[in-house]
């Protein structure tokens, strides 16, 4: 297989395969070309600018709720208003903002570190992203149209049940989740099906860049979490529209099942949020180490173990409902268990940085405060998963504090510290170090500030979701300093905008490489090129790029005037097959609309979902429709 | 470019019909995620059913067993119409391809007939209390399921049928038969739970 041969020293026939690669990948021009796109760099950047209106939507909403808690008998917002905002905060930030953000990241880089041109299934792709805008704008719908959530981010009936929350609030939540959800599964799918099947040559599985292990683990997660959040949201509205008894205890039905189901979801909803986040960190740490990751086998044996523990830890959520002892006994194990995973890759990151050459760039400094924050969030964490402390600290302040310090420090520093690592590939520009550098500071000071006295707060027993406080409580300069703090997370993120922009424009070119890192997004232009690489690369090492330029080696033999990538084998990524992938198409939009109107109708309506499956059901026959004339040349 | 160290793959075929196939694994992803949908549901009923003393509900019938499982037959038959279907999309033989998703179209019919009979004859309906919700959303989504699956099946044997089709639809038939193995295995646990299920945690 591995032959050495001269290729044609034709500059001529090499600039054909350039026009020819071109003319393949690109998307056609205008509204219609901006529809029917499918290629991962576009879809991706979609996600993630999406994702990041809907995380300042979110910081906003947390800033009313900081304002009206900021002193005591506030009455800048009502009770019913507080309720809609912290709702809307909470299911903005988990469902329109993380996911879909880690979601988009991946979609992005995934295909560029596997040394591939496209997702396994572009169209697919497509149709999950506007499947995911469409439940976004049908959430913000209701919130301008005071239809707002105001049962809490999990929904817990019977308060979100029909007797409790009528209108369409509640419903408007659960459907949101549908959407999602579906979203969700979509991009979980085909990332399974790309890292396994279209890897570069040579990249066996020990040779995987651990982002893609963390995002095959986090797919795998999604897959096996997210039914379980439709079912606990399909529950909650098929009972207020069409009076199923799923969760309603007067005919047999369960409420605590209802929190059982969502939580099944809801914790492993968590890692699959903050894993993706692990493999930020890895090659942040790895190109600014400029040495191998320590612990290599490790690392993904963790990952791989943090999946399959995150599935077994729901209960601590609920250890105030009285489930039997041997029950919280177990779960209070599991919980603690967790601590070890995660405590591994945390030592093997330290080793590295120890050992290595540090640079200290914008985005290393974001990991060292992943790190100093995550560590915080876990050992309140430890805390938290023992029966009698929980129980004493459950549903307050606590609590808040605590999964603010996993998920912004496990999550959104490790995301600020990538988009300063990728954002020279995927602009072509360098941003600011200096300004990422203060960026960095502010958030820190800004995140500590706030949630720090929470733990206080929650100690002192202010509980989560209470719009007002009395202040005979002794609460104030916990609150007053959280607000403060607060307002400093914002000028951090108008820090970050800023600059974003400037750097768009003005920043300093990047090249290919600027951090001279080892994987192969790396490799590709910045930006990169619709098809990504002109010869696809073969993986010779675990560190692509790190191997001497005389023993890169590259594929070729792939047609350059239709859409063809490499699909190999699942363990030891020898090519199998040539595989041609579609261009782009409208169906993904049309079906996304027919999905649409099946989901928003049947809030109002439960005939909806069969007109919805119907025009699907069309939608999918002309997806899948063979093109004329069919293409049998080899 | 300069010389350098190349892989040559164009003696590679164009396409490939078989779980090499990315889109196979596309397929086993859906399946999973139905698989754990039914499974939890499997378990919500369960907890349901532990949860109260009588069960079914006073004024429930007990769900009959023998048309349910004697339907049991055309389905699992279904599958080998499927398999036959597969295997010929592979050695692209187009006359087993349309006889194989023939008696899969067939059987899969008959077997749907029987159940409608069946639902109709139910006297709770999904409104009536917890068993009727869960009996009622297991056939529901199953039947969606089955509903959908069956009829790209007919899609596809009138694609096949019409003899324009390539490497493309060929591989949609093979991978076609991974979800409809799937619809098929599922339904026999959930057949078990709600027509066996309240016979044998009987309450005195």
């Amino acid at each position: 297989m591995n032959q050495t041969e001269p290729i044609p020293n034709s500059s001529e026939r090499e600039a054909q395969a350039l026009r020819d690669l071109e003319n393949s990948w690109q998307t056609p021009r205008g509204m219609i070309g901006w529809l029917s796109c499918t290629t991962h760099q576009a879809i991706g950047m979609r996600y993630i600018v999406t994702a990041f209106i809907f995380l300042l939507a979110g910081g906003i909403e947390a800033l009313l709720i900081r304002l009206q808690l900021a002193l005591p008998n506030n009455t800048l917002l009502g009770p019913d208003r507080y309720n809609e905002i912290f709702t809307t905060h909470g299911t903005t930030m988990m469902f329109l903002f993380a996911v879909p953000m880690m979601e988009g990241m991946a979609v992005y880089l995934v295909p560029l570190m596997l040394g591939t041109r496209n997702v396994a299934f572009p169209r697919l792709n497509a149709f999950g992203y506007w499947i995911y805008l469409a439940g976004a704008i049908f959430l913000y719908w209701g919130v301008f149209t005071n239809t707002a959530p105001d049962a809490g981010w999990f929904s817990y009936p019977p308060l979100s049940g029909p007797a409790y929350s009528p209108g369409k609030r509640v419903d408007f939540w659960a459907q949101m989740i549908t959407f999602t959800e579906v979203s969700a599964m979509c991009v979980a799918s085909e990332l399974i099906a790309t890292i396994f099947k279209m890897r570069a040559p040579g990249m066996s599985l020990n040779r995987i860049p651990l982002y893609c292990w963390s995002m095959l683990v986090q797919s795998f997660m999604v897959i096996f979490a997210m039914p379980a959040v439709m079912i606990a949201s399909s529950y909650l509205l098929s009972d207020r529209t069409v009076g199923t008894h799923f969760v309603n205890p007067a005919e047999g039905g369960d409420p605590l099942l209802y929190q059982h189901v969502f939580w099944l979801f809801g914790h492993p909803e968590v890692y699959i949020i903050f894993i993706p986040a692990l493999g930020f960190v890895s090659s942040i740490v790895t190109a600014n180490s400029r040495r191998e990751i320590f612990g290599y086998p490790g690392m993904v044996l963790s990952i791989v173990a943090t999946g399959f523990i995150a599935f077994g830890l729901w209960v601590h959520h609920m250890f105030a409902t009285g489930l039997p002892q041997i029950g919280e006994a177990y779960f209070t194990a599991a919980s603690m268990m967790i601590a070890v995973t995660s405590g591994v890759q945390i030592f093997c990151w330290i080793a590295t940085l120890w050992t290595g050459r540090l640079r200290m760039t914008a985005a290393l400094h974001f990991v060292f405060g992943f790190i100093a924050i995550f560590v915080l969030g876990g050992l309140t964490g430890v805390i938290l998963a023992s029966v009698s402390l929980d129980v004493q600290v459950h549903d307050t302040f606590f609590v808040v504090a605590h999964f603010h310090y996993v998920l912004i420090g496990g999550a959104l520093f490790p995301l600020f510290g990538a988009f300063y690592h990728w954002f020279p590939k995927i602009t072509g520009r360098l941003m600011n170090e200096a300004v990422g550098k203060l960026n960095f500071w502010i958030l820190f000071i800004g995140f500590n500030l706030t949630f720090f006295p929470m733990h206080i707060l929650g100690l002192k027993g202010m509980t989560r979701r209470i719009y007002t406080y009395g202040s005979e409580m002794g609460w104030e300069l916990g609150n007053i300093l959280a607000t403060i703090g607060a307002f400093i997370i914002a000028a951090g993120g108008v820090v970050f905008l800023i600059n974003i922009f400037l750097s768009r424009n003005r920043g300093e070119i990047a090249g290919d490489n600027p951090w001279d890192a080892d994987s192969f997004e790396w490799a590709a232009a910045s930006p990169p090129k619709s098809y990504n690489f002109e010869y696809l690369p073969v993986a010779t090492s675990r560190y692509p790029l790190w191997v001497a330029a005389s023993e890169r080696t590259f594929v070729t033999g792939l047609r350059n005037d239709r859409r063809e990538v490499l699909v190999t084998t699942l363990m030891d990524a020898e090519p199998h097959h040539r595989l041609v992938l579609p261009r782009s198409s409208l169906w993904p939009l049309l079906t996304a609309l027919a999905v649409t109107i099946g989901f928003i109708g049947s809030v109002f309506n439960a005939w909806y979902i069969t007109y919805g499956s119907i025009l699907t059901g069309l939608a999918f026959v002309g997806w899948f429709w063979p093109r004329l004339p069919v293409e049998t040349k080899p | 470019m300069i010389t350098q160290n190349m892989i040559n793959v164009e003696h590679l075929e164009p396409s490939d019909i078989s779980s090499q196939s990315p889109l196979w694994w596309g397929q086993v992803c859906i399946v999973a995620i139905e698989a754990t949908m039914f499974s939890i549901l499997m378990a919500a009923y369960f907890y349901v059913r532990l949860s109260v003393d009588v069960w079914p509900p006073p004024g429930d019938q007990f769900p009959h067993t023998l048309l349910p499982s004697i339907a049991l037959l055309p389905l699992i038959l279904s599958a080998f119409g499927s398999y036959w279907a597969s295997q010929a999309a592979k050695k692209n033989d187009r006359t087993g391809m349309l006889l194989g998703m023939g008696l899969n179209i067939i059987l899969a019919t008959v077997f749907f007939v029987m159940r409608i009979i069946e639902w109709h004859s139910l006297n709770f309906n999904w409104q009536t209390d917890a068993q009727g919700s869960y009996v009622w959303a297991f056939l529901g989504l199953h039947s969606f399921d089955y509903v959908a699956d069956l009829a790209f099946t007919i899609v596809l044997f009138f694609i096949v049928l019409s003899g324009r089709y390539a490497e493309k639809q060929r591989l949609g038939v093979h991978v076609d038969s991974v979800v409809w193995y799937f619809i098929v295995a599922i339904w026999i646990p959930i057949y078990v739970v709600i027509y066996w299920g309240p016979q044998i945690v009987e309450t005195q």
